[in-house]
């Protein structure tokens, strides 16, 4: 069960990394749908944080924006979340040539989805969205996400811990880079007029 | 059959130490000026302490000081063990260490007192300029002319990039610097109007192409395999991105310069020569990580790779970042924002700095005849160096998409949604996590300065014979 999973990698990430391997490699269900699920909250507490509870910048009202303008830009956002996840997981399987280990690809989206748990699960504080407070709750999200990694994909992919920190940072750099095309992704897509509408 | 003749690494450890020196310096003042901005009392009511005046100083110092002390030190080094042989006039050698350090000790105090010709990252006045081109052209006679002099007759690829950066800043620095004096310290641009912008980012683009791109390229092609103990993965992709590289870099300029007085035409080409680049630019990343990859077993003995493999990650990462941020639509958003700033310094700190650092831990302990004081003190700089360069990055992204989100914001009865004022407002936080990234970067350079100085301290300089080369090739 992938709640267990989740408890297992933030109390005792290298056994747990170590269950979700033998699970991969031995049983028939080697479902990554709760990504599906878990992506949902950072978009669903996004919907309730900018539509009802708005936020501040300065003095003033609090800013929200409309309902049906959150509404699109929240299933963009979860979209963006499930095929960032999986794309990063396919990447992981391709890079295996690279480093001689080629494992079959539900693995390596595994080791992706459990990697990126930390950074789901804090997507609930979107509820409340103020920038500073949500980047100094993400950071440390961020950071064990990064620590997951580098501790998870040696013991998914099986090689040593060396080579692993060489695979781990190509595919770190693979994540910043989609990172930067959400940016891109983001900006073309309000320069293009999808942008927010704002209530007042 | 014995050579007695001993390479040239005085003018070498000249510059490599003050690579270290001016780094700290450089990069206290960007931790001073990153301050300033998140809490303004800083600059203490001196004009001479303002963010307007030392923003030139700290840019000066890490590009041209700290930069280019790595770059003419190791490019020495590099040309003269590629060659097989001594440096070409040994007295305009010593002259390029001591001109340098009097460009960088004149900009250092001219600058401070508001003695600008205001282009970017070519602040210094004409009197400084000449002396920029004397030493130029003093640096140039001695690399040509030990190539010329070569015993080896493969000029190695490093050697190109080298050359490559020498002679296309020499062309930029003549052009840009065109003008007519009026006083001693003032002058005017030889370039009116939209002119003087372009040939001005003609130049800052390309300061960023070829001395804080090609220069280091070299640095990479030499000490990431002699690092790692194995050859570049593929020599034929070097020469390949090599000239790929200096023939696109050059028209990338004009993307500075979007949604200006400059022709529309001049702008579209400038963002689909940017475009273009992260081909090349993603050549030399890829031959760099995958001639790094194969030495992965070393690891664990030598954090040095490490720092080296993150930095050419790094070098990755922004060079996608840069043709990204010059598409048109994106750019409309992210110019004047910090996201320019932050994609400068995951550059400038990610790649530049750690790639020269890297070389430093490389070169400096040779030079010297010891080994490096402390493997642990290297990791601890590794770490620090990360954190830091994440922390300012990630401020620089949030606080650069919310400025430009902010300014663009529209109510429906078409007024700004926001004042410029309310968006300073917003940057504060970010500001100081900036300060913070800065800070951690800076801690971890000073830690790599004292354990480079515990490395050196009493010994001796050391002197090596040039080899022979082997006959048959």
């Amino acid at each position: 069960m992938f709640i267990q999973h989740i408890i297992g990698l933030l109390t005792d990430p290298t056994s747990e990394w170590e269950k979700i391997r033998e699970q991969q490699k031995s049983s028939d269900k080697k479902g990554v749908g709760f990504v599906f699920i878990l992506a949902a909250i950072p978009a669903i507490s996004g919907y309730i944080g900018t539509t009802q509870v708005g936020w501040r910048i300065g003095v003033g009202e609090p800013i929200r924006i409309t309902g049906e303008s959150a509404i699109s830009i929240a299933i963009i956002y979860y979209l963006a979340l499930v095929v960032g996840v999986f794309t990063i997981g396919w990447v992981i399987h391709l890079l295996g040539k690279a480093y001689e280990v080629v494992r079959p690809l539900p693995l390596c989206i595994a080791l992706a989805a459990y990697t990126a748990t930390p950074l789901f699960l804090i997507g609930i504080m979107e509820v409340y969205p103020v920038l500073w407070l949500n980047m100094l709750l993400g950071l440390p999200a961020l950071a064990y996400t990064v620590y997951l990694l580098y501790s998870g994909l040696p013991i998914m992919m099986e090689i040593p811990a060396e080579r692993g920190f060489l695979y781990s940072s190509a595919v770190l750099a693979v994540g910043l880079v989609s990172l930067v095309t959400l940016l891109g992704m983001t900006a073309l897509l309000w320069g293009m007029g999808l942008q927010p509408v704002f209530t007042n | 059959m014995t050579n007695s003749e001993t390479y040239n690494y005085k003018v070498v450890r000249q510059f490599a130490i003050m690579t270290i020196v001016w780094g700290i310096v450089g990069m206290s003042v960007g931790v001073l000026i990153a301050a300033q901005l998140a809490w303004p009392v800083l600059n203490f009511d001196l004009p001479w302490l303002t963010f307007g005046r030392l923003r030139p100083l700290h840019t000066n110092a890490v590009i041209f000081a700290f930069g280019g002390c790595a770059l003419f030190s190791c490019s020495y080094y590099v040309v003269q063990h590629t060659c097989h042989a001594k440096l070409a006039f040994p007295a305009l050698a010593a002259f390029t260490f001591w001109g340098w350090q009097a460009v960088i000790l004149l900009a250092a105090i001219t600058l401070p007192l508001g003695i600008t010709t205001s282009k970017e990252y070519a602040e210094l006045e004409w009197p400084i300029d000449i002396l920029i081109t004397l030493v130029w052209v003093s640096y140039a006679l001695v690399f040509f002319g030990t190539i010329i002099k070569r015993k080896i007759p493969h000029i190695y690829v490093a050697n190109w990039f080298f050359g490559a950066f020498i002679i296309t800043v020499a062309v930029l620095h003549l052009f840009n610097s065109a003008a007519l004096p009026v006083s001693l310290f003032k002058s005017y641009s030889a370039y009116a109007g939209v002119q003087d912008a372009m040939v001005q980012w003609w130049y800052g683009h390309n300061a960023v192409g070829f001395f804080l791109t090609a220069g280091f390229l070299g640095i990479m092609y030499y000490f990431v395999p002699k690092q790692a103990g194995r050859p570049v993965y593929s020599y034929r992709l070097s020469v390949v991105h090599f000239w790929a590289l200096v023939f696109t870099y050059i028209w990338a300029g004009p993307h500075h310069l979007h949604y200006t007085a400059l022709p529309d035409w001049a702008q579209s080409l400038g963002m689909v020569m940017s475009l273009i680049l992260l081909a090349p630019s993603w050549g030399g990343m890829i031959n760099g990580i995958m001639t790094l990859s194969g030495a992965w077993h070393k690891l664990r003995t030598d954090p040095v790779l490490r720092l080296l493999i993150v930095s050419i990650s790094f070098y990755g990462m922004s060079t996608f970042e840069g043709p990204m941020m010059s598409i048109k639509t994106v750019n409309a958003l992210s110019h004047y924002t910090d996201w320019t700033i932050g994609h400068v310094h995951s550059g400038a700190l990610g790649w530049v700095a750690l790639v020269s650092m890297g070389a430093m831990y490389y070169l400096i302990p040779r030079l010297f005849g010891r080994e490096l004081y402390s493997l642990k003190l290297v990791e601890v700089h590794f770490w620090t160096a990360t954190i830091g360069i994440v922390l300012y990055i990630a401020a620089m992204w949030v606080a650069g998409i919310m400025q430009g989100l902010m300014w663009r914001a529209v109510n429906a009865d078409g007024t700004l949604t926001y004042s410029f004022v309310e968006s300073v407002q917003a940057m504060h936080p970010y500001y100081i996590v900036r300060t913070l990234g800065g800070a951690f970067f800076l801690l971890g350079a000073i830690v790599m300065a004292y354990n480079l100085w515990r490395t050196i301290a009493d010994a001796r300089p050391v002197e090596v014979e040039i080899p022979e080369p082997a006959s048959a090739h």
